[in-house]
C-alpha cells in the first residue's frame, strides 16, 4: 500500500471532534457564586458523576485512539519492528506500552512525591516518544 | 502485494464494540470518575482530585492485601501448573478411560464458586466436617477457623481442588494434538521418558499452557467468592485479598472514592502483569517457531 492517501481530511475531522468535544463539555460546566467551577458535576445527579477533568482525561484518550486510526490509514500495517525489547512491537502495542507505563509514572509520582502532577504529565510524554522511538 | 485493504471490514466488529462498552468500557468509566470524587449518597458528589490514590498508595491495609493476593497466586500456580501437567500426561489416550476422566476432571468446574465456597467450609468444620473432625482425631490441630496457616492451607488446597482440572483439561488438549510421528522418531532415536517430555511434549503445550497460566493467574489475583465463603477474610485479616478488601471499602464501609481509586490500581497491576506473561510467553514460543 502507498502513501497516496488523503489522511489530512480525516485529521482534521478527527481534531474538529476533539475541539468540538471540548466546547460541549466547558459549555456543560457549572457556575458557582459567578465563577465557573471546573471540577463541578457536569450533569448534577448523574449516576456516571462526570466532572469536567475526568471527561477531558477520556476525550483525549478517544483522540489518542483517533489519531492511531488515521495513522494507520496513512500507513497502513501497523508499522510492525523489533524494537530495544528484542521483540515484534506494532504502532498499537507501543501505544498500550505508552499509555500503561503513563498510568504508572503517575502513580509513582503521587505515592513517592505526592499531588501536583504536571512533571508526571511531562515525564510521561518523554516516556512516550521513548517508547515510540526505541522499543 | 495482491492482498487487498479493506478498513471498511471494520465495521464488522462494531457489535463487539457495543458490547463491550456496556459491560466494560462504561463501568470502568464510572469507576474513574468515582475515584476523583467523593459522595454522601444520593448521586451528589464533590471533587477530590487524587486525594484517594495518595490515600490508598499510603495505605498499609492495601500493601498487605496485595501482598497476600500476590502469594496466593504465585503458591496456587507453582501448585496446580506442575500438577495439571502430570496428570494430563497420565490420562489415558484411548479406550474408556478416556470418557471416564474427562468426565471426572470436568466435575470441579461445574461447581458455582459459592458452592465450593461452601462445601469446603462444611469439610474443614472441626465439629461437623469430615475433613476438620478427622484431622483432629489423629492429632492434628487444625482449625481454619483460629489458626491464619490453616485457613491459608484450606484456601490454597480448595483453589486447587477446584482449579486443577482446568490446567489438566487444556494440557490434555496440547498432548492429544502431538502427531503420533513425533513420538516414533524419539523411539528411533532411543530418547528417554524426560526427553520426550522436555523436547516434545512441553513446546507443544506451549500454547496452552500459556492460557492456562494467563487465566488461572488473572482469576487468583481477582479471587473473591471462595476465600470469603470459607473464611470471610479471617482470621483477622490473613486470608482478606484484594477483592475483599474491596468490597469491605465499597459496600460495607460505602467509601466509593478510595474504593473506586483501589480498584482502578487494582485493574492496572492486572493489566501489567498480564500483558508481561503474555508477551513474554507468546515471545517464547514465536522465536522456537524460527
Amino acid at each position: 500500500m502507498t502513501t497516496t492517501r488523503r489522511w489530512q481530511i480525516p485529521l482534521v475531522a478527527v481534531l474538529t471532534a476533539y475541539a468540538l468535544g471540548i466546547w460541549l463539555l466547558t459549555a456543560q460546566l457549572p457556575i458557582r457564586d459567578g465563577e465557573v467551577d471546573w471540577t463541578g458535576s457536569l450533569f448534577p445527579g448523574g449516576w456516571m458523576a462526570w466532572s469536567f477533568p475526568a471527561a477531558l482525561f477520556f476525550l483525549t484518550i478517544f483522540l489518542l485512539l483517533a489519531l492511531m486510526a488515521v495513522w494507520e490509514y496513512a500507513r497502513p500495517g501497523g508499522h510492525p519492528r523489533v524494537g530495544m525489547l528484542g521483540f515484534e512491537t506494532t504502532r498499537g502495542d507501543r501505544l498500550f506500552v505508552s499509555l500503561l507505563g503513563s498510568a504508572f509514572i503517575h502513580l509513582a509520582w503521587l505515592g513517592l512525591v505526592g499531588p501536583g502532577l504536571w512533571w508526571a504529565l511531562a515525564l510521561s510524554v518523554v516516556y512516550a516518544v521513548g517508547v515510540f522511538r526505541y522499543v | 502485494m495482491n492482498k487487498t485493504w479493506n478498513n471498511r471490514a471494520w465495521f464488522m466488529v462494531l457489535p463487539v464494540l457495543v458490547l463491550v462498552a456496556f459491560s466494560a468500557v462504561i463501568p470502568l468509566m464510572t469507576v474513574v470518575n468515582y475515584s476523583v470524587q467523593d459522595t454522601f449518597g444520593n448521586n451528589v458528589f464533590f471533587w477530590a482530585g487524587t486525594e484517594w490514590y495518595e490515600d490508598v498508595l499510603a495505605s498499609e491495609r492495601f500493601w498487605n492485601a496485595m501482598g497476600r493476593n500476590l502469594a496466593f497466586s504465585a503458591i496456587i500456580l507453582a501448585i496446580e501448573i506442575p500438577l495439571g501437567i502430570f496428570i494430563a500426561l497420565n490420562m489415558p489416550r484411548s479406550g474408556w478411560g478416556v470418557p471416564v476422566c474427562l468426565v471426572l476432571m470436568a466435575l470441579p468446574l461445574l461447581i458455582p464458586w459459592n458452592v465450593v465456597g461452601t462445601i469446603w467450609q462444611v469439610f474443614g468444620r472441626v465439629d461437623i466436617g469430615l475433613l476438620g473432625h478427622t484431622m483432629n482425631a489423629i492429632g492434628l490441630d487444625y482449625n481454619y477457623v483460629n489458626d491464619p496457616f490453616d485457613a491459608w492451607i484450606t484456601v490454597i488446597v480448595m483453589d486447587v481442588w477446584h482449579w486443577t482440572s482446568l490446567v489438566v483439561l487444556l494440557c490434555y488438549a496440547g498432548l492429544v494434538s502431538i502427531p503420533d510421528a513425533y513420538y516414533q522418531a524419539a523411539k528411533i532415536d532411543g530418547a528417554s521418558r524426560w526427553a520426550v517430555f522436555r523436547y516434545i511434549q512441553l513446546p507443544k503445550m506451549n500454547r496452552v499452557l500459556l492460557i492456562a497460566i494467563l487465566l488461572r493467574f488473572m482469576d487468583s489475583f481477582m479471587i473473591y467468592t471462595e476465600p470469603f465463603v470459607v473464611t470471610g477474610g479471617g482470621p483477622g485479616n490473613t486470608t482478606t485479598f484484594l477483592s475483599i478488601d474491596l468490597v469491605k471499602i465499597a459496600i460495607g464501609q460505602f467509601d466509593l472514592g478510595p474504593a473506586a481509586a483501589m480498584s482502578i490500581i487494582y485493574f492496572l497491576i492486572i493489566l501489567a502483569l498480564s500483558w508481561v506473561f503474555y508477551t513474554v510467553m507468546t515471545n517464547v514460543g514465536a522465536e522456537r517457531e524460527r
